[in-house]
């Protein structure tokens, strides 16, 4: 090397933009020229020189990602909002779709395009905890992203690291990833961060990112302030200074005014797709509730029970968080005899070997060997010969589930189970054996990862969860993207038991099982302001000194409920016309 | 750009013809090849066994595949079962102790993994890389006709610098340029499309037979600057639209972020004005990072040419 090189051409000739010029390739290039080689192919030359042409980036702003994506269509709304992100809002976006829009897809198709352009190489992607492995496992199995899970110090020298931001934001994670710069920086649930004061709030802002993504279903509803602070993470200053936008956009927090303006301005950084919105994506869903009497033998000890949790409550003198589990025998009785024996002989277990209480609880097992079929089980085997397809039944208890397996399997109702507890293989395997030739999967947990059905269009609720986002859960694993048929179902429920009531309250008072999809969670969000619905149920179930009783109280539940359903409507309407 | 199905099988045969691996099977739809070492150790990112086989000097066991460029069209049906490697014993320890044994899937050896292979596939960019790896730099001669073998005097050969160059534009967005061209070394002359001057030539790594190559009149470095300040005016002409508008867009957000924390480090505590004023450097400096404009020159691939004067 004689001259040094000219890495700014100052000449006549000079760009308008600042020019840097790689010059390692002639220093390789001399010191193989002194070495005498090792000298390339020409095949394998030319061959680079091909590969680079076949991927060259020729346009600042066309869609290059769907080409390289083999094993996902997307949805028409998916490429153009990445689109838009990409080239409009220059890779700083709120994604804000409601829920079961596919937001993740969206994010992968916007990732994958900058890693085609090589203006992304670096990336972390901050989820919550529990969905880290379904992330990395779609970013590979999709987009074909070699994303991997934070596990230890060192796995953030990788180049897309998924991690939840609990583990980030500790040390001694914080200061490496402070001392990083991120080409890109994804946060999965942002809503959680709305509140600037919080150390996750705190920690996120000071990351170092070109490129930004914010994902949350529900970023407007609860609090315009809230959505302030998020979009400070994105661009400081976008909705002008804090109090600007109080006096500009906010009359009470909930309330926007300057709609107009302010819907002008958030389309800058928000894009928030509507289930209503173009072609219709969802299919419908069609409800049938199944009233079924209790045998003699069932309703006998459904009373028993009542009546023992009734005892137990008065002499505990009205102590409401020591009784529920007293409540679950009686929601136990309306689905299996082996779910209420399995809880008994744990409450027994739990006394003194001289208890007066182990008289009764024998009392309510010589009960249980009287009950010699299950009505509920009875007639879900007579809808599934019915409807002769493939059918998914959730129960709450692993004891209903033991029994319900085999109680198909006697009259030859193929059928696997499905719960929490199984490892992940084992929850694959048995989809993949749902999916294949078994009619019927038998589910104790709907929430969690990965349960996509969308093969399965029936479902069968032998019993219900009290807490209706559980509910909403379920419906969620086949009532999805890529769903081609309406979706039934099935709520089985036993007439004069607790379970009427529920059904009543989620059916017929709030109406959920025919709500469009997403937007349960912010109404309970609020209405659970007051407390959770579930515990309000106990406390109404146990406190209740008839069923009249218990019907009233569910029902001024229900319109209480009903109120901030409408509540949460009206600004959707408004939201949409502004 | 996009590439059909025979043009991937294409890139991927020039690569395993290069890299010397066997070809067991092959259809327009895929091939099932055996790997050489040398791709190997390339391909299957397996250097731990690849160390064992160096330090013990094994007979080292290559992997197999079946590329499959047109899944639709291809049928397993065709494909003949893995080959059992040899000196498999017939009967397993389990088959003695149980009467039968469970049909395990065979692992390691012997077994042949399936693989698509399309424009997307990570597999083929990595024989993109590997091939700029390994291909990058060359030293080679044209092959005179039979006519200039049997002559009289040996023919003198122009020696060319060829450099394929990659122009990065980037800001918030990106667009990319390929340029290929060559210097002569004899005469300074630059051609913007090496490859032209290349077509229905065919080259080879040895200096044939009577054949001498003329002495240079320019160095590399020489050369080297010639090209590139060459490039430099070539893309001096190009359009900056682009630019101007990234700058604008930079400006644009700066306006805001300035307005946003302008009255903000006026807090009557030090403390807090220093806490705020480094978030609002950090934010203008990501924004600078974001947008602004620039290009990058790299080199993908270069080489000496040694070819016939051109009449």
């Amino acid at each position: 090397m004689d001259t040094p090189f000219i890495e700014h051409m100052t000449t006549t000739q000079s760009l308008p933009v600042p020019l840097v010029i790689d010059q390692s390739w002639l220093e390789n290039l001399e010191s193989r020229l002194d070495k005498g080689g090792p000298w390339g192919d020409w095949r394998l030359f030319q061959l680079a020189v091909q590969g680079e042409e076949s991927r060259l980036v020729t346009s600042f702003d066309e869609l290059l990602c769907v080409k390289y994506i083999q094993d996902l269509t997307p949805l028409p709304h998916q490429i153009d909002t990445a689109r838009k992100v990409l080239f409009e809002m220059s890779g700083r976006a709120i994604l804000a779709d409601e829920v079961g829009l596919g937001k993740t897809i969206e994010a992968g198709l916007i990732l994958k395009e900058y890693i085609i352009r090589g203006l992304v190489s670096k990336v972390l992607i901050l989820v919550p905890a529990s969905l880290v492995l379904q992330w990395v496992r779609e970013l590979n199995s999709k987009f074909g992203i070699l994303a991997v899970a934070q596990k230890k110090a060192y796995s953030w020298s990788s180049d897309i690291v998924v991690a939840s931001i609990d583990t980030a934001k500790r040390d001694p994670h914080k200061d490496i990833l402070l001392d990083q710069e991120y080409d890109m920086l994804i946060i999965d649930e942002a809503h959680k961060l709305k509140n600037k004061k919080t150390s996750n709030y705190q920690f996120i802002q000071k990351l170092r990112k070109k490129y930004c993504l914010l994902l949350t279903a529900t970023p407007v509803q609860n609090d315009l302030g809230e959505l302030f602070n998020l979009i400070t993470l994105l661009k400081p200053g976008q909705l002008g200074k804090q109090g600007e936008f109080s006096s500009n956009f906010v009359v009470d927090k909930r309330i926007a005014k300057n709609e107009g303006q302010l819907k002008d301005e958030l389309s800058k950084v928000m894009i928030r797709n509507r289930r209503g919105e173009g072609p219709t994506i969802f299919t419908k869903r069609t409800v049938r509730n199944v009233n079924l009497q209790l045998s003699p033998e069932e309703q006998a000890l459904y009373d028993g029970v009542t009546s023992y949790v009734k005892d137990q409550y008065q002499a505990a003198g009205g102590n409401l968080s020591s009784m529920l589990s007293l409540v679950t025998l009686q929601r136990e009785v309306c689905s299996s005899r082996d779910a209420v024996f399995v809880t008994l002989v744990n409450l027994t277990k739990k006394m003194a070997e001289d208890s007066p209480q182990r008289a009764k609880i024998w009392d309510l097992v010589y009960m249980i060997k009287e009950i010699k079929a299950n009505t509920k089980a009875e007639k879900t085997i007579e809808l599934i010969r019915e409807m002769n397809e493939k059918v998914i039944v959730f129960t709450e208890y692993r004891a209903t589930q033991e029994y319900l397996l085999q109680y198909f399997r006697a009259n030859d109702i193929s059928c696997v189970p499905y719960r929490g507890g199984m490892n992940r293989g084992k929850k694959d395997w048995m989809m993949d054996l749902f999916r294949g030739r078994v009619q019927v999967m038998i589910a104790t947990e709907a929430g969690g990862e990965g349960i996509n059905l969308q093969f399965c269009h029936n479902m069968i609720n032998f019993d219900l969860p009290w807490n209706p986002m559980r509910v909403e859960q379920r419906i969620g694993r086949i009532h999805r993207l890529g769903q081609k048929n309406d979706v039934k179902i099935y709520n089985l429920s036993t007439t004069g038991t607790i379970e009427e009531h529920i059904l009543n309250l989620l059916h017929e008072k709030i109406n959920m099982f025919e709500m469009v999809i997403g937007g349960l969670d912010v109404i309970l969000e609020r209405f659970e302001k007051k407390g959770s619905l579930e515990k309000s149920l106990y406390k109404i179930v146990l406190e209740s000194q008839s069923d009249e009783e218990i019907r009233q109280k569910v029902n001024s539940l229900g319109q209480s409920l009903d109120e901030v359903k409408r509540q949460v409507e009206d600004e959707v309407v408004r939201e949409e016309e502004a | 750009m996009n590439m059909s199905a025979d043009q991937v099988q294409q890139h991927v045969m020039t690569y395993l013809e290069v890299t010397e691996c066997q070809i067991i099977e092959k259809s327009p739809f895929h091939v099932t090849v055996k790997l050489s070492p040398q791709a190997d150790k390339q391909l299957t990112n397996r250097p731990y066994y690849w160390g064992f086989v160096e330090r013990t000097g094994v007979d080292p066991e290559t992997l197999s595949y079946t590329f499959v460029f047109d899944p639709e069209r291809y049928t397993v049906v065709d494909v003949p079962p893995a080959p059992v490697p040899e000196g498999t014993p017939q009967d397993s320890i389990l088959s003695r102790y149980f009467g039968v044994a469970p049909v395990v899937p065979r692992i390691g050896p012997g077994r042949i993994q399936r693989e698509d292979v399309n424009y997307g596939s990570r597999r083929l960019q990595q024989i993109w890389d590997v091939a700029r790896q390994e291909g990058s730099y060359v030293y080679l001669f044209e092959q005179p006709g039979d006519l200039q073998r049997r002559a009289l005097f040996s023919a003198a050969y122009e020696p060319w610098l060829a450099v394929c160059f990659k122009v990065e534009m980037t800001c918030d967005v990106k667009k990319e340029q390929l340029h290929f061209m060559g210097i002569s070394l004899l005469t300074g002359v630059i051609t913007d499309d090496f490859r032209e001057l290349l077509v229905g030539k065919n080259l080879s790594p040895r200096l044939p037979e009577n054949v001498h190559i003329n002495p240079a009149e320019l160095s590399i470095t020489k050369a080297a600057e010639h090209l590139q300040s060459h490039l430099t005016s070539m893309l001096s002409q190009l359009d900056y639209t682009w630019a101007d508008q990234a700058q604008e867009r930079l400006k644009d957000e700066l306006t805001i972020i300035d307005a946003y924390y302008e009255n903000m480090m006026n807090d009557p505590e030090e403390e807090k004005n220093d806490l705020i004023r480094e978030q609002y450097d950090r934010r203008r400096s990501e924004m600078t990072w974001q947008y602004e404009p620039k290009v990058n020159v790299s080199a993908i691939t270069c080489g000496l040419f040694h070819l016939r004067p051109i009449q």
